[in-house]
This record gives C-alpha cells, structure tokens and sequence, in this order.
C-alpha cells in the first residue's frame, strides 16, 4: 500500500506534467490545425537555455525566467511566423513534415551546441522527503504536482473566465464566425502558440531535474503528449489533462508492477485498445464532415 | 410500387441549431424532383443525410426499400446512388477520359479482378459514349484542371452518370454556370433523363432551372416542408412565396 | 513518360550498371545501400505519396524484416522463402496496424505507427531469447542463387539492383492497373472517390499494407547486405529519414524514392565538409522545401520543364489538404 502511495504520487507529478505538454499539443490542433511533431522537442529545449543562462553566471530563478522569455520568442512567435504560416497554405500534410523535420533539427542543436551528455538541471525545491500514511513521498513530486496544476488551472480560468479565452475558445471551435464576430482569428492563433511555449517551458523546468537534461529527450516526451492527447480526446482541452495524468499513473505503474523493461510499451498498448475502441478519445465528440 | 428514395422523418441538429426538422416525401421512378428553399432551409443537411455524409439524430433514409441511413457514401454508391456536387469536386489532374473511367470503374468487378484485367476497367467505350453525348470530345485528353468552370460542371454531371445509377441527386448544378452552358446542362440532362428514364432529385436555387427541369417540386423552409406540388403550382402558392420573401 | 524522362531513366539505367567497375569496395557498399533503401523508400512513397498517410514505421518494417531474413536464413530455411515471409509478414502486420487506425480522420496512423516503431525496437531489445537483444545478429551469409554467390560486393550489388528492378516493376505494373487511378482519386479528391464508390478505407489500408510488405522486403535485403544487425539500427530516426527521403525525391512520383534514397546515401559523405553539423543542415533544408516547393526535386524539376516549355497554368500541387481542390 504504502508504494502504491508513492507510486500514484510521481505518477500524477509526471502526470500533471505530460497533462502541460498534452494541453498545449491539443491548442495548437484545434486552433490551427497545427500538428506540432516537434513538441517533444520544444519541452527539451528550454532546460538548455536555462542551464546555458546559468553557465555564463545568471542565477537559476533569473535564468528560469529568461528561458521561458526565450521560449516564447523562439518556440512560440519564431515557430508561427517562420514555419507554421508559411507551411500552412500548402496543406497539412507539408507542415506535419515540416515539424517532424523541426524536430530533427532541434535535437541536433542541442546536441551539437550544448552537449550529447545528460546534463543534471536544478530542482525546484531541494529533495527532502514526506512521511505520509507509511509512504515516503518526495517533495519535489508535490512541489511539482502543484506547480503543474497551478498552471493548468491559470489556463483553465484564462479560458473560461476572460473574455481573451473565450475568444480565443471561439476560434477553436469555428474560425469563420469567429471572424464575423469581429475576432481578431490571427492574434487569438498567434496567442496559442504563445501558450504553448510558455507550458513546454514550464513542463521542462519541471521535468528535467527528473529526467535530466538530455537531447534525446525530445522523444520520449513528444510521443507522451501524443498519446494523453489522443487517449483523452483529440479535440479537448480537457481529455488532454484527463490523459495526461492517466499516461502518467500508468506509465510508473508499469514500470514498477510490470517489466521496466516494457516500460514504454503499456501506454502504446492502451492507445492501440483507445483507437479500436473509442477513437474519438475518453472525452472528445466524434466530428463529421460535411461537403 | 416502392419509391426509389424515401426519407422519413429525417431530422439533424447541430448543436442547439436543427437544421432539418421532420422532414419526410417519397421519389417516384422515373420523376424529376426539384428542392427549394431560402438560404439556410435545410437543404444541403438534407442531401448530405441522405447521402450518408452526416448520420440523422433521427428518421430513415430508404432506397428501393432498403434502409440505407447512416450508409457510408461509397456503399451507397454501389447501391446506385450517385450525385453531384454544389463545390466543383473532379479530379484536377487526370484528363477528362481518366475522370471518367474513374467514376464508373469501382463497379466494374472486384477490387482484386480490377487489379489484374485492363488498365482502363474495360470503360474506354463507356468513357467515350459519355464524352460525346456531353459534347466534349475536343477536350477528351485535356487535363481536367485546365477546363472551364463550366466544362468542369458537365464533366461532374457526366461522372455521376458513368456507373448507370437509379437514382441522381444533383447539388445546385446550375451554380455559377453561364447562361448558353446552362441551356446546354439542362438540355443533356433532360436527354439523358429521356433516354435512360433515371430518377433526379435537384436542389437548386435558380427558379428558371427547376421550373423548366422538375416534374415535381419540394419547397423547404427552416428546416421543414412546407409546400409540394407541380413547379406551376408552386409558383403560385400563397406560402412559399412567403417563404422566400420573408427572408 | 515523356521522352526526357525515358532518356533519363535510361542514362540512370546505365549509370546504375557500369559503376560498380569504377567503383572501390565502399562505394559499391554505397550503392548497394541505395538499391536497399530505395525499395524501401518506394513502398513509404506508396502509402505518402499516393495515399496520403504519414507512416514513421516503414524503418521498423525493415527491422523486422531484417530479423526474420536473418533468423531464417540461420536456421536453414532456403534465402527465396525468408524473403517472401519477410514481405508477407510485414503485409500482414501493416494490415493489422491500419485497420483501426485508418477508420478515424486525422493522422491517426502516424500516431499509430509512431508508437509502433517504439514497440517494436522493445520487443528486439528485450526478447534476448529470440533476437539476440542488444547483441545481435552477426554473420549474416549472402544468399547463393541458383549456383550464383553473391558474397563478392559487386555480385551482391547486381543481386540486389535486380531485385530492386523486378519489385520496382511489379509497383509500376500496379500503378498502371484501376489501382493506380483509385489511388490518384484518392489523393486528389477523396471526397468525389468515397461518392463515386471508391472505398477509400480498403484502397488506403492496402496502400499502407504494401507499402510496408515493400520495407519489409528492404529488411530482407539490407540483412545481408549489412551482415550484422542489431536492434539500433531500426529506431525511429530510420523511419524520420525514410519519410524525409520521399519528400525531398517528390512524394507521389514514382522515381522520387530513387531520387531520394539517392540524396540520403551520399548525404553522410556530405557530411566531412559541414562536420557533422549535416543532420541539421538537411532538416533546415527540408523546412525550406516544405515551405517553397514542397513537390520535392523531381516535383521542381516537372515545375522547370512545364515553365520552359509554357504549357499555361502551373500544375497543381501533390501534397494539399486533403477535400480540397486547388
């Protein structure tokens, strides 16, 4: 029982975090048909920012800041205007591409201009650990579950509660009336990207002290959001958060009750079962087409 | 005698919106059926149910008797429904003889006995009747994308002719198309109509076209039938001219 | 085809045949490479170019192709029948793959087959009893033909130009048949097909269970070519490359996998001068191309010949959303 606790612990920690990378995945998508192969490398990226803030003498909070400065600037307005836009009028097909070429191009960067060694980034808070119910739980997965849910819901209320967020909720759902409401379409889409950078920012401040900072962690992230946002529902903020944190139970179950050496397998397995089953996710509508 | 096409009590919302509410009629064999309606009446919902690009949240679509709602558009297809489209839809880069093989050769056979018999499904003469009863013989080998919007529409009445089909439903042909091609358009329909006694439903919104076209005429609004009868009869009618100029 | 295009393909022809006289052992290893990749390339341009679906499995197809070649061939089994398995096992599994996957919109298959290609380079890791695990699988022997060794580097380069022929052949012979002008309605206006009876869930899936019977057989080829595989060399970074090779070839034409594998074999020789920074550089170039002329080279060079010779409007472009015309 008492691992079970711990388990279920990191597993929402990592959880809310994939929930952060998910979330912004799943806005890009429904704002502009944008399929972000690159995600996983955009969480990877800041963590080198920060530590190559921190290399030239900045300190971590400061650094911590700048990197999500950077982020916003070069994976949120950069992305739109040098790679989305462009892209967009040929088609999906050429940016879904284009991103997976991104992708390729990020982690070589990272690799080429930093290092190819797992780089060990700070932690939050330093890691002292709980006694709670006979389980030893760590600080820092609670520190980091609550950061992640603070932020999803800053961006929860954002949405809901401003009149920016249902706008830009308008957008998603239906770009044309949107525009005959009087909504400026291209500033609420350029607001996604916006967004998005800021959660992958937020979600590699989280995640590296764990994970350490390394190139190649593009990889298994970037398939992490995939999954949460499709087992959770495509076209759903919502299911995004709801897969998110299933992705991140079950991925520290398995790793703990069944091989670690399959560790990766179980949340590919449960895909597979979602698109047979319920393709359309846990929580989104089915959409049709019409002519 | 079963009707070709019946639709009963069809209805679809979207949302808080019902775009069709309660619609039901009967297609008779061999008629030529006009629908019309003001912007917004629920027509192309109506195609596109029955059609199976949208499923109804109720109601039945029939075809010869057999429950077709909900029916993927290639299984209907295959049922002898075919229609055209309100949006040109052809197939930009193959000529117009390709286009044509195209729309009649998934009947030809199965899948696997199209992949071992001929290159053209055994439709070259099929294509080439098409082509000069559409009279587009000196455009037979041109690559479709470089045609006329007006050429184009043809070709897309032909294509839904290619398989032999029971039933034809054509989304507003006359859209967009110049006065002569018009004539023309509606000239080979009727030709056609005469020649092979096939069943037409069209929804259309130039009244010229329907009247000199449809033996029978719906008229749609908000979603609901509010008027039948002969075009004659329909141009006369109190409520659907109401309709159309209370909007 | 036209003349120019005959011509070229001719002279490549050539080319192909006499260079391995004028070549040293490495570069007829490069070429050989390319023959393997090219089959390879051919049955993702299937399933992209024609069909329209991203795969980033087809470098996984050719693993487990690899593996099952290469564990055959050690048991005993005749080389003839471990390939046809190779191919047939990898159908069957692009079969299964698809089937789900494809009866929902959106790019569901390339989620599918990502995660995909993350199992299954698990399953050759982990299975130690079977693959060998980290490993490997050394000594792969070449096959002998019909009293033919091909062990010698150019014996088993003309093996493999010839199987890349016949398979390469055999694609065109399909492309010709009602399949390939389901396949270009398909791409071009899936809508019209899917009213016009086309099975567009039966024609994608078949494309995608080709596509990757065709990689599966790259697999069979590369194994002994190689002679030494383990499970690293099949990550997803093949998939990524495989897919970039059809895009920068010209996705939807038939010679754009040659053109492409072409292009990725000799990159890494490229690579000397920019000092390894070549994997960026050829990802930046990709972006550009997707952003200019998406249509890849062969798709630029139809562009310049259409534009020198004035035939009017450009040409419409492979790779656009899908349901719309131009």
């Amino acid at each position: 029982m008492a691992s079970f606790i711990q388990l279920l612990v990191s597993g929402l920690a990592t959880g809310a975090i994939y929930a952060l990378i998910a979330v912004g995945f799943t806005l890009l998508w429904q704002t502009s048909q944008t399929i972000n192969f690159a995600q996983g490398e955009f969480v990877m990226l800041p963590a080198f920012f920060i530590l190559e803030s921190m290399y030239l003498g900045v300190p971590f909070w400061l650094s911590a800041l700048i990197g999500i400065a950077l982020s916003i600037v070069i994976l949120g307005l950069l992305f739109k205007f040098l790679i989305v836009d462009p892209m967009l009028k040929h088609g999906v097909l050429p940016l879904v591409i284009s991103t997976i070429a991104l992708s390729l191009f990020l982690k070589e960067s990272a690799k080429n201009f930093y290092s190819s060694q797992a780089q060990p980034f700070p932690a939050l808070v330093p890691s002292t650990d709980l006694h709670f119910l006979g389980a030893v739980v760590s600080t820092q997965s609670l520190v980091v579950l609550a950061v992640a849910i603070a932020t999803v819901v800053a961006l929860h209320l954002l949405l809901h509660k401003t009149r920016l967020g249902r706008s830009m909720q308008a957008t998603a759902q239906n770009p044309t009336l949107a525009r005959i409401l009087g909504i400026p379409v291209r500033r609420m889409v350029l607001y996604t990207f916006l967004i998005n950078a800021v959660l992958v920012a937020v979600a590699s401040i989280l995640i590296s002290p764990i994970y350490l900072a390394k190139f190649t962690n593009g990889e298994t992230l970037g398939l992490a959001a995939f999954l949460a946002a499709i087992i959770g529902g495509f076209n759903q903020v919502r299911g995004a958060i709801l897969g998110g944190f299933i992705l991140g139970i079950l991925d520290n179950l398995s790793a703990a009750y069944i091989s670690s050496q399959y560790r990766g397998a179980f949340p590919l397995l449960i895909l597979i079962a979602v698109i047979l089953l319920r393709p359309q996710g846990l929580l989104g509508r089915i959409e049709e087409r019409t002519v | 005698m079963t009707a070709v096409l019946e639709v009963s009590n069809l209805r679809k919302s979207f949302g808080g919106i019902t775009a069709v509410d309660g619609v039901s009629f009967k297609v008779r064999d061999g008629e030529i059926l006009g629908i019309i309606g003001p912007n917004g009446s629920g027509k192309s919902t109506l195609f596109n149910c029955v059609l199976g690009q949208l499923t109804p949240n109720q109601g039945e679509v029939r075809v010869d008797g057999k429950t077709t709602t909900g029916m993927r558009p290639c299984d209907l297809n295959r049922l002898g429904v075919s229609r055209t489209f309100q949006l040109l839809q052809v197939f930009p880069q193959l000529s117009v003889r390709d286009n044509l093989i195209m729309a009649g050769q998934e009947h030809q056979g199965s899948m696997y006995s199209r992949l071992i018999g001929s290159p053209d499904a055994g439709l070259s003469d099929a294509a080439e009747r098409m082509i000069e009863f559409f009279r587009l013989s000196h455009l037979a080998d041109e690559q479709v994308g470089l045609l006329s919007y007006g050429q184009q529409k043809l070709l897309d009445a032909a294509m839904a002719f290619m398989a032999g089909p029971r039933l034809v439903l054509l989304d507003e042909p006359a859209g967009g198309v110049n006065l002569t091609m018009l004539v023309h358009l509606r000239e080979r329909l009727q030709a056609y109509h005469a020649e092979h006694n096939a069943t037409f439903v069209v929804i259309e919104h130039q009244m010229e076209f329907v009247m000199a076209l449809c033996t029978r005429v719906l008229v749609l609004a908000e979603g609901r039938l509010i008027a039948e009868g002969t075009p004659q009869d329909i141009r006369r009618n109190p409520v659907v001219i109401e309709a159309y100029l209370g909007h | 085809m036209s003349r120019l295009g005959v011509i070229a393909v001719v002279g490549a022809a050539i080319f192909a045949i006499a260079a391995p006289f004028f070549l040293k052992p490495f570069g007829i290893y490069l070429i050989s490479m390319w023959t393997v990749l090219t089959v390879a390339a051919i049955g993702l341009n299937l399933t992209l170019g024609y069909a329209g679906q991203v795969s980033m499995a087809q470098g996984a197809f050719i693993g487990i192709g690899a593996y099952t070649v290469a564990l055959l061939t050690q048991a005993g089994w005749p080389y003839p029948v471990a390939f046809v398995c190779a191919g047939s096992l990898c159908f069957v599994i692009g079969w299964g793959l698809g089937y789900p996957a494809l009866r929902v919109q959106h790019h569901y298959l390339a989620f599918v087959t990502l995660a995909f290609s993350t199992l299954v380079f698990l399953v050759l890791r982990n299975e130690e009893w079977l693959t060998h695990g980290v490993y490997g699988i050394s000594g792969i022997a070449r096959p002998t033909l019909f009293g033919w060794s091909t062990g010698k580097p150019r014996d088993f380069y003309f093996f493999s130009l010839g199987t890349l022929t016949v398979l390469a052949a055999a694609t065109w012979w399909m492309l010709r048949s009602p399949w390939g002008r389901a396949f270009v309605a398909l791409r071009e206006n899936p809508l019209r097909a899917q009213s016009l009876g086309l099975d567009t869930r039966r024609y994608t899936l078949m494309a995608f269970a080709i596509g990757s019977g065709l990689g599966g057989l790259s697999g069979a080829l590369y194994a002994p070519l190689v002679q030494f595989i383990e499970p690293n060399s099949f990550v997803l970074d093949l998939s990524f490359n495989l897919l970039l090779m059809v895009i920068v070839g010209g996705s939807g034409y038939f010679f754009g996998p040659f053109v492409g594998a072409l292009i990725a074999v000799l990159l890494p020789e490229w690579a000397r001068i920019t000092e390894g920074y070549y994997l960026m550089v050829y990802a930046a170039m990709i972006m550009g191309m997707m952003a200019f002329c998406p249509y890849g080279v062969l798709g630029m060079v139809e562009r310049a010949i259409k534009a020198v010779t004035m035939r009017g409007d450009p040409p419409t472009p492979i790779l656009h959303a899908e349901g719309t015309s131009p």
